[in-house]
C-alpha cells in the first residue's frame, strides 16, 4: 500500500480508532520480528510504534502508550519530509496527531501532577509536523503539504485551550491568515478554526471579530451537529448580546441555552439586582464556559437600559442625575452615589450609547433630541 | 552522604549540603578577588550570600557542596529582607538590587534541588512582598538604578511558581495545605509569613489590565472567593467597567501592599478616567472643580489635576474646562507617583514581612 501511495487506507490501518486495534492477535510479546521482514521502510518504523501503542492502551498504560505514539509521529514527520513534491502522506499525518491529541488526554488524566505538561509536549510533536507543512512552499499547489497546515493548527488549537496557553495560539494563526490555500482547505475544517479564533477573539475583548468568526462557524456547521451549535452559540449569544442582539427564547430552547435567557429579560429591563442574582445562580455554568467576565459587562448594557427607561419616563431632555441614581438604588445598587453615578453615565455617553452630556454644577445630564439612546446594534 | 536519591514522586533530585549562606569556595575566591559586596560588610565582619550566577553550557550547576538545602535557604532569604534591607548607609536601590541579585541565586538553589511545593510558598511569599515592596518605593527611581520591567519580571515568575505551587499542593492534599498556611500565618517568633489570599490579591492587581487573573480567580474555591481576596477582584471589575469612582472607593479598604500594587496603575487609570470625562463633560461655558476631578480619580494635589489636565491637551485653574477634541489621546502614559495616602511609602520593608490580610 506504501508503494501504491494509498494514504487513506494505511491511515485507517494505523489508527487507534479503528477496529483492528482489538485483534487479539495483535497483542504479540515480540512486536518487532512481527512487522520485520512483512512491512516496508521507512513504514515499518511506524508500525512498530502504532503496534506498541496498541498494546500500551489495552493495558491501560496510557503514559507509555504517549510515549510510543509521539515516536510514531516523530517516523511520520521523517516520512513527509523525505518525501518531496507529494502529499498523498497526510492523511497519515493527520490520523497520527489527532491519536497523539487523544491519548495526551487520557495520559494526562491519569496523572493528575501533571498539570498539562504532557499535553504541552503532545503539541511541541504537533509544531513538529506543522512546521514540515509550512516550510513546503515550493511545491504546486496540488501536491503541497500546506494542505495540512489548517487541520494541525486546529488540533494544536484544541490543545492550547485545554491547557490554558493562549498566548501561544497568535502565531498558529498569523499563519494560517497569511495562507494563499484558505478557500481550499475543507469547510469542516474552516468552522472549527474560526470557531476556536472567535473564541481567542472573545478573550481578547475584540466582540466585533468574535461575532463575524463564530457566526461563520454557527451558519455553516452541519444542520445535524448539534452539539457542536450549541457549544458554538455558548460563546455567539453573549457576544451579540454585548453588541446589543438579543437571542430569541425558540433559539435558546432548541439549543438548551435557557441559561440566557434568564440573563436576556434582566439586562432588557436593566435588573441589576436580577443579573447579580441570574450569576449567581448559573454560576458554575459561566464559569466553565469562560464567559463569567463578558456577563460581567453586559451591566454596561443594563445601565444603558435602565437610563433610557428613566429617560423615556421623564420625558425631557435634561434629566437630574438625582433620578438616574435613585434608578440604580431601586435596581439593587444600593451604595451608589451621586459621583459614581455620574461616573456610570459618563463612561455611556464615551462610548456612543448616549448621546449627551453631563452638567456638573447643575447635576443633569443633557440629551440629545434626536436618538438620545441610539440602538446598540447600530454601533 | 548520599545527596542524591528519590523525593516524593520518585524524581531523582540532588540535596544541598551546604549549611552557610555562602558555599566556602565562593567565599574565598570572592574575599580574594575582592568581589565582596558593600552589604555583605557587617558590623560582625563578613556576611557573605552566594551571589547569582547564570547557568553556563560549562558549568556544572548541581554539585551538593555549593547548594543549600531547604532551612538554609530559608534562614539566608530571612536574614536578607529582615536584616540587610536594614541598612541605612548605602542607597535604597543598592540594597534593593543586592537583594534580588541574591534571592535570585535562592531562587536558582531552588529549582536545581527540586524543592516541593511547600518549601517553595515559604521561600517566594517573602519574595512577592519584597518585590511589590520596592516597586512602588523605587518606581521615582532612575533606570540605571531601578528597571521597572525586570523587576515586575521577577515579580511575576515568583508569584507564578507560588500559584502553582498552592495548585498543586491543593490537588494533592487540601487539609495540609491550610495546615501549612495556619502554621505560618501564627508569625510566632519573627518568621515570615505565608499569606495565599495576599499573594492571589497582588495576582490580580499587579496585573490589573489583564484577564487572566480574573479568569484564575473565578476558578479558585469558594473558600477563598470569599476571603478579603474578593476586594481584589471587584475593585478589577469596577476598572474593567471603567468605573474609576468605584475602584478608588474600594481601594480605601486595600492593605499597604496591595494599595501600593494599585498606585502603579494609577497614571493609566487617571488617563482613562480624564478621557472619559472630558467626552462627557465636554463644553464650552461648563466646568468642573479641580478638587472634584482629584477626588475621583485619585491625584495627589490640585496642581497635580492642573500638570495632568494640562499634559492632555485641557485647560485647568480652579476648575477644568473640557474638550473633547483636544483631549491628547496619544500622549504617553507618564511614570506612576508616590502617593498620599500610600500608606507603604512610611513602612520598611520589615514592616510589610509579616501582616496577613
Amino acid at each position: 500500500m506504501y508503494r501504491l501511495s494509498e494514504g487513506d487506507e494505511l491511515a485507517r490501518l494505523i489508527s487507534l480508532r479503528d477496529p483492528h486495534v482489538t485483534n487479539r492477535n495483535l497483542r504479540s510479546s515480540d512486536i518487532a520480528s512481527l512487522v520485520e521482514g512483512n512491512c516496508v521502510a521507512p513504514i515499518d518504523e511506524i508500525i512498530i510504534c502504532h503496534l506498541l501503542c496498541v498494546k500500551a492502551v489495552i493495558e491501560k498504560d496510557y503514559l507509555a502508550a504517549y510515549s510510543h505514539q509521539s515516536q510514531c509521529v516523530v517516523s511520520v514527520v521523517k516520512v513527509l519530509m523525505s518525501q518531496k513534491d507529494q502529499n498523498w502522506c497526510l492523511p497519515l499525518m493527520y490520523t497520527t496527531c489527532l491519536d497523539l491529541r487523544l491519548v495526551a488526554q487520557k495520559a494526562e488524566a491519569t496523572q493528575p501532577q501533571s498539570n498539562g505538561k504532557i499535553l504541552e509536549k503532545a503539541a511541541e510533536s504537533l509544531l513538529s509536523c506543522f512546521r514540515v507543512c509550512c516550510a513546503d512552499n515550493r511545491t504546486s499547489e496540488e501536491d503541497t503539504k500546506r494542505h495540512g497546515m489548517l487541520y494541525l493548527a486546529n488540533q494544536l488549537l484544541k490543545v492550547y485551550f485545554r491547557i490554558n496557553k493562549l498566548h501561544l495560539c497568535k502565531p498558529l494563526i498569523r499563519a494560517i491568515d497569511s495562507s494563499s490555500l484558505w478557500y481550499q482547505f475543507p469547510l469542516a475544517q474552516q468552522i472549527t478554526y474560526r470557531y476556536f479564533v472567535g473564541r481567542k477573539a472573545m478573550f481578547d475583548s475584540e466582540y466585533q471579530a468574535a461575532n463575524e468568526y463564530l457566526s461563520f462557524a454557527f451558519e455553516n456547521c452541519h444542520k445535524k451537529s448539534h452539539k457542536n451549535k450549541r457549544l458554538i452559540l455558548t460563546y455567539l449569544v453573549p457576544v451579540k448580546m454585548l453588541l446589543g442582539y438579543m437571542p430569541t427564547k425558540q433559539l435558546l430552547e432548541k439549543y438548551n441555552l435557557l441559561q440566557f435567557w434568564d440573563l436576556v429579560s434582566v439586562v432588557k429591563n436593566g435588573d441589576l439586582r436580577g443579573i447579580d442574582s441570574v450569576m449567581e445562580k448559573h454560576e458554575k455554568f459561566f464559569i466553565s464556559a469562560g464567559i463569567y467576565l463578558i456577563v460581567e459587562k453586559l451591566k454596561i448594557t443594563a445601565y444603558r437600559n435602565l437610563f433610557r427607561k428613566v429617560f423615556l419616563v421623564e420625558n425631557t431632555h435634561q434629566i437630574d442625575i438625582a433620578s438616574f441614581q435613585a434608578a440604580l438604588q431601586v435596581m439593587g445598587e444600593k451604595d451608589v452615589d451621586t459621583d459614581e453615578t455620574q461616573c456610570i453615565v459618563a463612561n455611556l455617553i464615551y462610548q456612543g450609547k448616549i448621546k449627551g452630556y453631563i452638567s456638573y454644577q447643575h447635576k443633569k445630564v443633557v440629551v440629545s433630541k434626536q436618538t438620545a439612546f441610539p440602538p446598540l446594534s447600530s454601533m | 552522604m548520599d545527596s542524591r536519591n528519590l523525593n516524593k514522586d520518585g524524581e531523582t533530585c540532588i540535596h544541598g549540603t551546604c549549611l552557610d549562606m555562602c558555599p566556602p569556595q565562593e567565599m574565598n575566591l570572592r574575599k580574594r578577588e575582592k568581589l565582596v559586596h558593600k552589604l555583605e560588610v557587617t558590623t560582625e565582619g563578613y556576611k557573605l550570600v552566594k551571589c547569582y550566577s547564570r547557568s553556563a553550557a560549562d558549568s556544572n550547576m548541581a554539585v551538593p557542596s555549593q547548594l543549600r538545602p531547604f532551612p538554609t535557604l530559608m534562614t539566608t532569604t530571612q536574614y536578607l529582607l529582615l536584616n540587610v534591607s536594614k541598612r541605612k548607609d548605602v542607597k535604597m536601590s543598592v540594597i534593593y538590587n543586592f537583594l534580588d541579585d541574591r534571592l535570585r541565586s535562592v531562587r536558582q538553589d531552588m529549582t536545581i534541588q527540586r524543592l516541593q511545593p511547600e518549601e517553595c510558598v515559604k521561600l517566594l511569599e517573602p519574595m512577592i512582598r519584597f518585590y511589590c515592596y520596592y516597586s512602588y518605593r523605587l518606581c521615582k527611581y532612575p533606570l540605571r538604578e531601578f528597571d521597572p520591567v525586570l523587576n515586575k519580571k521577577y515579580l511575576l515568575e515568583c508569584m507564578k511558581w507560588f500559584l502553582a505551587c498552592c495548585d498543586a499542593l491543593e490537588k494533592t492534599d487540601l487539609e495540609s495545605m491550610t495546615d501549612i498556611l495556619k502554621d505560618l500565618n501564627l508569625n510566632k517568633d519573627n518568621i515570615l509569613s505565608c499569606d495565599r489570599t495576599l499573594v492571589e490579591s497582588l495576582y490580580v492587581l499587579c496585573n490589573l489590565s489583564d484577564i487572566h487573573p480574573l479568569y484564575r480567580y473565578l476558578s479558585l474555591p469558594n473558600h477563598l472567593k470569599r476571603s478579603k481576596l474578593k476586594l481584589a477582584y471587584e475593585i478589577a471589575v469596577a476598572n474593567m467597567l471603567g468605573n474609576y469612582v468605584r475602584v478608588w472607593r474600594l481601594a480605601e479598604q486595600l492593605c499597604p501592599l496591595t494599595f501600593a500594587a494599585l498606585c502603579l496603575h494609577l497614571p493609566t487609570m487617571q488617563k482613562r478616567g480624564l478621557r472619559v470625562i472630558s467626552s462627557a463633560y465636554n463644553s464650552k461655558r461648563l466646568n468642573v472643580p479641580t478638587k472634584v476631578i482629584q477626588q475621583w480619580l485619585g491625584f495627589n494635589s490640585e496642581e497635580e489635576v492642573r500638570v495632568m489636565c494640562a499634559y492632555y491637551g485641557q485647560t485647568a485653574t480652579d476648575v477644568v474646562c473640557f474638550n473633547n477634541a483636544l483631549f491628547k489621546s496619544d500622549a504617553e502614559v507618564p511614570q506612576p507617583k508616590q502617593h498620599h495616602m500610600a500608606r507603604i511609602s512610611r513602612l520598611a520593608l520589615g514592616d510589610v514581612m509579616f501582616y496577613t490580610i
